[in-house]
């Protein structure tokens, strides 16, 4: 990436964007590259999402003010724009339309976090089902099944920072 | 009560847009997004006289190429990312050349270079390589992308007799629409066939500047103007304010004189601070890249009338700061006017003016600041007083910057005029601001040099 092309600021593989529980407002666009949104849970790190260019994360301490729901990893190089709060807040209040790309990415990842949920869902049923007919033959299945809903929660492409 | 008749656009309606400078392309943009999300399609037809990929003035729209902290924070949310093709250079820092010494501001709120710079065309004249992507044209592709068709085509003459606005160019041409929108900007003299037109329309009122491109080389530039926006204000005899805007291997030089005049460019490349930042030996080429551009100052009367808006520097803007910034706020105005409420000069009144009335009556505020800013840097003692208060904020930017970041949203444009002036009338600042005025001139009666 040309030093010329770097518009906002300009992040290395690795580095950390935003910290989980830390307090800021500021909202972020990806310019270009590509970060990561990761979930610590003890030491067990879950990555919920992979973003790109033109998506855009930090919105939802924008409105509700609360500390970070995850961090933000870049993965290689990335660019990324940040947005000044005070200044948003002031131009959305004229211009509520606006806030119209945000809100469209926001119920995006709200349609996709309900079809992962609706997938968990059926699956948990399904398991449950088969554990009502628990059968010590079937435990190899009851292995792949409980496996398969793990797997289906780490891979879930859930967007909840 | 005379009830006037509804005017509307419906699935299909033709709109037709004079001007495919950022005016002419925003406002295409939002009308179809909106009307998109609405269910309907227009029928749009952008007619631009210009090719902006050609180099020197027949390409380019002719400004300093700032596309200010705002404004490339609205695009990145509107999904208008500026790709590093058409991105020059990325300012985080404006510098300041005084006759008290120089000082580098940066903005205390986020620390990333958030400004772009650009050109407006092809690059200068005889621009050698082609790594230089148009603003304009950029945009105008956006406006084709929404469904927008461009047409390279000057707009000779417009009529508003009949049912529907006609445009007119020359023999070759004749198309009515549903609704007509002028953003064919103020630096042409296209404000003529509205003003004819007898809606009480008049031109915005102007002065001209000067400015050329200089080519200095990127390492050079690099080294020297680093990432900032140089402002120089050295009293030169006729010259109110110059400033120098890095562009890769470019600066673009951009100057307020009494009168357009490539002598005051000559005369500021010239004077021992700005040679200082020009390689040695640099010497004036015989032939540079300069023209003398319009700057809108005062807003247009009546920018509309049934079926037709005006927007851009055909209409308001704000002063001296991010008029392509001001385009955006206009031709968006203006296009969510037309498709949520109609075109007809009482929906114009009822909800586009208001947004120029805003532009305008903000501008006052600006025309005080930049008074006073003019004063200060004019009177000695004060100016050594501001420069030492902007001095020590900016030594440790997690104190309070209140001085500096006047200062910075004044040049960058980031807030309105109005809420500037507001912070400038804080009690408690005023006196920190007179303490370090009266300090700096009592050391400086002493002959004692302050701490830095
Ligand atoms: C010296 C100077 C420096 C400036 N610096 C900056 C800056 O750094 N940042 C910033 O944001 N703003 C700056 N501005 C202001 C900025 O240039 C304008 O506000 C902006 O260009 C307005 O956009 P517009 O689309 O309304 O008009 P324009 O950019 O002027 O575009 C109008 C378009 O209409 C076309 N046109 C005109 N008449 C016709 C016709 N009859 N038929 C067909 N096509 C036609 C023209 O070819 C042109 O492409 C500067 C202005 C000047 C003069």
């Amino acid at each position: 990436m040309s030093e010329k092309a770097f518009l906002g600021k300009l992040y290395n593989d690795g580095d950390v964007i935003v910290e989980e529980g830390s307090k800021s407002r500021t909202m972020y666009v990806i310019q270009s590259g590509k970060v990561k949104v990761v979930k610590k849970e003890g030491e067990r790190e879950t990555t919920l999402a992979f973003l790109g260019e033109g998506d855009v994360f930090g919105e939802m301490s924008l409105f509700d003010a609360s500390p970070r729901s995850a961090t933000i990893i870049a993965v290689g190089e990335a660019r990324v724009l940040a947005i000044e709060h005070e200044g948003l807040l002031k131009k959305i209040k004229v211009d509520p339309t606006l806030a119209f790309n945000i809100i469209k990415q926001m119920s995006r990842r709200i349609r996709n976090l309900n079809s992962k949920l609706s997938t968990i869902f059926r699956t948990i049923t399904d398991t449950n089902d088969k554990l009502k007919k628990f059968n010590p033959e079937n435990i190899e299945t009851i292995q792949k099944e409980l496996q398969k809903l793990y797997d289906t929660f780490i891979q879930m492409d859930l967007h909840t920072h | 009560m005379i009830r006037t008749k509804e005017l509307n656009l419906k699935n299909g309606s033709r709109i037709v847009v004079i001007g495919g400078g950022p005016a002419g392309a925003f406002f295409s943009i939002f009308a179809s997004k909106l009307a998109q999300d609405l269910g309907r399609k227009l029928d749009i037809t952008i007619y631009e006289k210009k090719i902006f990929d050609n180099q020197g003035a027949l390409g380019c729209n002719m400004c300093a190429g700032v596309i200010s902290e705002s404004l490339v924070q609205s695009l990145a949310l509107e999904d208008i990312n500026l790709p590093s093709s058409v991105v020059q250079s990325c300012v985080d820092s404006y510098y300041f050349h005084t006759q008290n010494g120089n000082i580098k501001i940066k903005s205390s709120r986020i620390q990333q270079r958030g400004i772009a710079t650009i050109f407006r065309g092809g690059g200068p004249k005889g621009n050698a390589g082609k790594d230089i992507q148009s603003f304009d044209e950029f945009l105008l592709h956006k406006a084709v992308e929404h469904g927008a068709k461009v047409k390279h085509i000057f707009i000779d003459k417009i009529n508003l007799n009949d049912d529907k606005p006609v445009i007119y160019a020359g023999e070759r041409l004749q198309n009515d629409c549903d609704l007509l929108v002028g953003a064919s900007g103020v630096k042409a003299n296209s404000g003529k066939i509205y003003e004819k037109l007898g809606i009480g329309y008049k031109i915005p009122s102007t002065i001209r500047a000067t400015q050329s491109e200089i080519e200095l080389g990127s390492d050079w530039i690099a080294n020297k103007f680093g990432n900032s926006i140089h402002i120089f204000l050295l009293r030169i005899p006729g010259v109110k304010f110059v400033s120098v805007i890095p562009k890769g291997r470019f600066i673009t030089v951009s100057l307020l004189g009494n009168e357009p005049n490539v002598e005051y460019i000559k005369m500021f490349l010239a004077h021992p601070v700005m040679k200082q930042m020009l390689p040695q030996g640099f010497k004036i080429p015989d032939k540079f890249c300069h023209c003398f551009p319009k700057i809108n100052i005062k807003g247009a009367k009546n920018p509309f009338a049934d079926r037709l808006v005006l927007v851009g520097d055909a209409s308001s803007v704000r002063l001296y700061k991010d008029g392509i910034g001001s385009a955006y706020i206009t031709s968006k105005a203006a296009a969510h006017t037309a498709i949520l409420y109609g075109i007809g000069k009482q929906n114009f009144e009822k909800h586009y003016l208001p947004v120029c009335k805003n532009l305008d009556a903000d501008n006052l505020f600006g025309k005080l600041l930049f008074s006073v800013n003019d004063f200060v840097s004019y009177t000695a003692l004060l100016s050594k007083g501001y420069f030492r208060t902007i001095q020590q904020e900016q030594a440790d930017l997690h104190k309070t910057t209140h001085h500096s970041d006047i200062l910075w949203d004044m040049f960058t444009g980031s807030r309105f005029y109005k809420e500037i002036f507001i912070r400038t009338l804080n009690p408690r600042y005023i006196l920190n601001l007179l303490f370090t005025i009266t300090s700096t001139s009592l050391l400086d009666m002493l002959s004692i040099q302050p701490k830095k």
